[in-house]
């Protein structure tokens, strides 16, 4: 045991006094949680993109526009565009002969644009005319702003389609029947909640219902009384039922996915340590004393998995401070997910280090199979995104296991006896890949 | 005290050792001398127990070193060719690391490793990192660092490739003094000036059979000449070279010829002959014959082919 502990102890010297490994270690995955962290809005209220260059023109002057356009300003999501610079440097509305211009010269200051024209609310047909120039180069910022337009539309000026029935209505019903229907109604709502009937047929001809049947009438002090209406619509009760009590849900899928995925890189450099050093003859020196290759392969797997521990408790640590992980609660089931996960990450880079002929061979593959298992095991986004087909493999990868392993204690908080089927699978993947690997160190000659 | 019986090492169909057998003596510095490639390394690596012979024995008084037992390995001490230490860790920590390895701790550790570093004039650089050494200092840590645990026999393999005049110098007197003070060396190298310096006997080794073995003086007693003669290799001396020809050996290279007599030509025949070509006197320089013309003479290649 004794040449297992100082090769130990040298390895982790060695590591320690290497910058560029510490901070591959530790710094980088730190800075990635970080980042990734503020993308997917990871403790924010107001979680989302924010500040896409939005051009709008308006180009009538019906009110309901104008309102539309206050709320996309309003919408942290989107950066307002509305005037066009002339080269003289005065400033004009923006029109809709600008916008192809703009978007499609190099360095566009915007990728979307969204025309409100003069006949908004159309009187020939049902709803609202509105017209989107995009520029889709990216799909899923595509699809992120259709989906924020959308929700701001919706949300904010609903009254323009109850405008857009108004109009119909009045046009087949006439101004004489119109004015009676509609009158009729306010009666109703009057009598049935109170109210100025001739205050609720004005809100209603509108367009603008939420005001007329509950807003103004129920008093609520919604600013956003036909929202309300339509949310009385349809009502939605959710209810948690895994990780209800757990501060930070987001944080600890990134924190684990990264930190699987950096201790695989970590790990991996490791291993093809064995080739400087058998390069350097080092192993010639050390065969040379009472030492056997099996007790330099185990100090590397020792070295390995105590690296791994000491990383990622590092990192659910720095996820404790950057999102609130609730660490402490778990320490100690986390710590025996962690072992298992840096075993079978160790054993992955022994194995690299056992079929490669060389360090740079050794490294492009890892490189290769850590990228190719991070992202169908989970570590970069959810495996749900993906096609089913692919879905299949993730659980063929050890960065998936391992993620379940942080997720059935930081998320799901599992005791000992519930992890035991994810401790076997990791345990598994760990003695075979291992078996694998000193099976293959046996014929390679890289302690020659 | 280590005798190899009958070493045979294969790889694949090349065999790198075949069939050596020789006796190293307790206490004295024994040169193994070859060109690059020749066998030399693969023989060391066998006496350390690094490499298993496909055939023959190798013994340290009378014990298998091939069974690999811990005591018999802490027998020996390794330099390998390359500078094998941490070049990332200091120096102190380097002996650390290998000193603890052969069982070496606590203040008697500390003793060796201040010793040792006090040896090759390191003491001050201790705490400095190995890649921060010069070739050489980095060279003479790598020789130290294999006799902390005190080997009865030190194995030396090629330890001053790459390493400046001085440096050289410096591991040989340090290496002259360890063979005064009586411990058993055995010393690689393709430089027959290393192997006439340091070696008491001197085994010649080419494509991994050991083709002589003895004492300096043994080794030129072989040659059927005893002096050699140089001169100019040019337009004006080639018709000389070529009428000296049927009298001995001749060799050209770095724009010189070297000539070695057959036993039964006289120096006056030489002369005389150097005479009628109109060639004066001071063309020529004799010499005695080195290790070099010993290979030429076994192997009929150069030590540097």
């Amino acid at each position: 045991m004794r040449p297992i502990f100082v090769l130990l102890r040298k390895d982790f010297a060695n590591f320690f006094r290497n910058k560029a490994a510490v901070s591959l270690t530790f710094i980088v995955p730190f800075v990635m949680i970080y980042l990734f962290g503020q993308i997917f809005g990871v403790n924010r209220k107001d979680s989302g993109p924010t500040g896409i260059p939005l051009a709008v023109v308006n180009a009538g002057d019906h009110p309901a526009a104008a309102k539309l356009v206050a709320a996309l300003k309003a919408e942290k999501s989107f950066r307002v565009i509305s005037e066009f610079t002339n080269p003289d440097g005065t400033k004009r509305p923006l029109a809709e002969a600008d916008l192809k211009p703009a978007m499609q010269a190099p360095g566009a200051p915007y990728r979307f644009a969204l025309v409100l024209p003069a006949d908004l609310v159309g009187a020939g047909s049902l709803g609202l005319k509105l017209r989107i120039f995009s520029n889709p180069r990216n799909e899923i910022e595509t699809q992120t702003v259709n989906g924020m337009l959308q929700k701001t539309i919706f949300t904010n000026v609903p009254q323009l389609l109850g405008e857009s029935l108004q109009a119909n209505a009045r046009r087949f019903l006439g101004d004489e029947k119109f004015q009676a229907f509609n009158g009729g109604i306010a009666q109703a709502v009057a009598r049935g909640f109170g109210g100025d009937p001739a205050a609720i047929q004005r809100a209603i001809e509108s367009g603008d219902f939420g005001a007329a049947a509950f807003g103004n009438a129920a008093g609520t002090g919604n600013s956003n009384p036909t929202a309300d209406f339509f949310a009385r619509i349809v009502k939605i009760e959710s209810v948690q039922v895994v990780g209800a009590n757990v501060k930070s849900p987001a944080a600890t899928g990134i924190v684990g996915g990264w930190a699987i995925q950096f201790l695989l890189f970590a790990l991996s450099a490791s291993a093809t340590s064995l080739f400087r050093e058998r390069d350097a003859g080092i192993f010639q020196r050390i065969l040379a004393a009472p030492v056997t290759r099996s007790q330099i392969l185990w100090s590397k797997f020792a070295y390995g998995v105590l690296l791994g521990i000491f990383q990622l408790m590092v990192l659910f640590c720095a996820g404790r401070l950057l999102f609130g992980i609730e660490v402490e609660q778990h320490v100690v089931r986390l710590l025996v997910v962690c072992a298992f996960a840096a075993a079978a990450c160790t054993s992955f880079g022994m194995l690299l280090a056992a079929v490669s002929p060389n360090a740079e061979a050794a490294s492009g593959l890892a490189t290769f199979l850590i990228m190719t298992m991070s992202s169908l095991g989970g570590a970069w986004f959810p495996i749900s995104l993906m096609p089913e087909f692919i879905q299949q493999f993730s659980k063929l990868t050890l960065v998936y296991w391992s993620m379940e392993g942080f997720s059935a204690v930081l998320w799901a908080g599992q005791s000992f006896v519930q992890l035991l089927p994810i401790l076997g699978i990791l345990g598994g993947i760990t003695t075979a890949v291992m078996a694998l690997a000193i099976w293959r160190f046996n014929r390679s000659r890289i302690f020659d | 005290m280590l005798q190899l019986a009958n070493v045979t090492k294969r790889y694949g169909n090349l065999v790198a050792v075949d069939g050596i057998s020789l006796e190293i003596r307790r206490g004295e510095c024994f040169g193994l001398l070859g060109p690059n490639g020749a066998g030399k390394s693969t023989t060391m690596s066998l006496i350390a127990g690094l490499r298993v012979p496909d055939a023959g024995s190798i013994s340290l008084d009378g014990q298998s070193l091939v069974a690999g037992r811990a005591d018999l390995r802490l027998a020996l001490g390794l330099v390998p060719q390359h500078v094998a230490l941490y070049t990332e860790l200091s120096a102190e920590q380097n002996l650390r690391i290998f000193g603890e390895l052969y069982g070496l701790r606590g203040a008697e550790l500390r003793a060796r490793i201040d010793e040792a570093l006090a040896a090759v004039q390191l003491t001050d650089r201790r705490r400095d990192l190995v890649k921060t050494y010069s070739g050489g200092m980095a060279r003479r840590l790598n020789l130290v660092a294999a006799l902390l645990h005190r080997p009865k026999v030190l194995l030396c393999d090629e330890p001053t490739v790459g390493v400046d005049p001085q440096s050289r110098n410096a591991i040989f007197e340090y290496l002259e003094r360890l063979s005064r003070e009586g411990l058993t060396i055995i010393y690689s190298t393709h430089y027959m000036e290393e192997a006439t310096r340091l070696c008491s006997r001197i085994g010649i080794v080419d494509h991994g059979k050991l083709h002589a073995l003895g004492t300096l003086d043994e080794l030129l007693a072989r040659l059927p000449f005893e002096e050699e003669i140089r001169f100019p290799a040019d337009a004006v001396t080639a018709p000389f070279a070529a009428a000296l020809r049927p009298h001995g050996e001749l060799t050209t290279a770095e724009n010189a010829h070297r000539f070695r007599p057959a036993a039964a030509y006289k120096l006056s025949a030489f002369f005389a002959l150097a005479e009628s070509h109109g060639l004066p006197g001071r063309l020529f320089t004799s010499q005695r014959p080195t290790l070099e013309a010993v290979f030429l003479h076994l192997t009929g290649r150069s030590l540097r082919e």
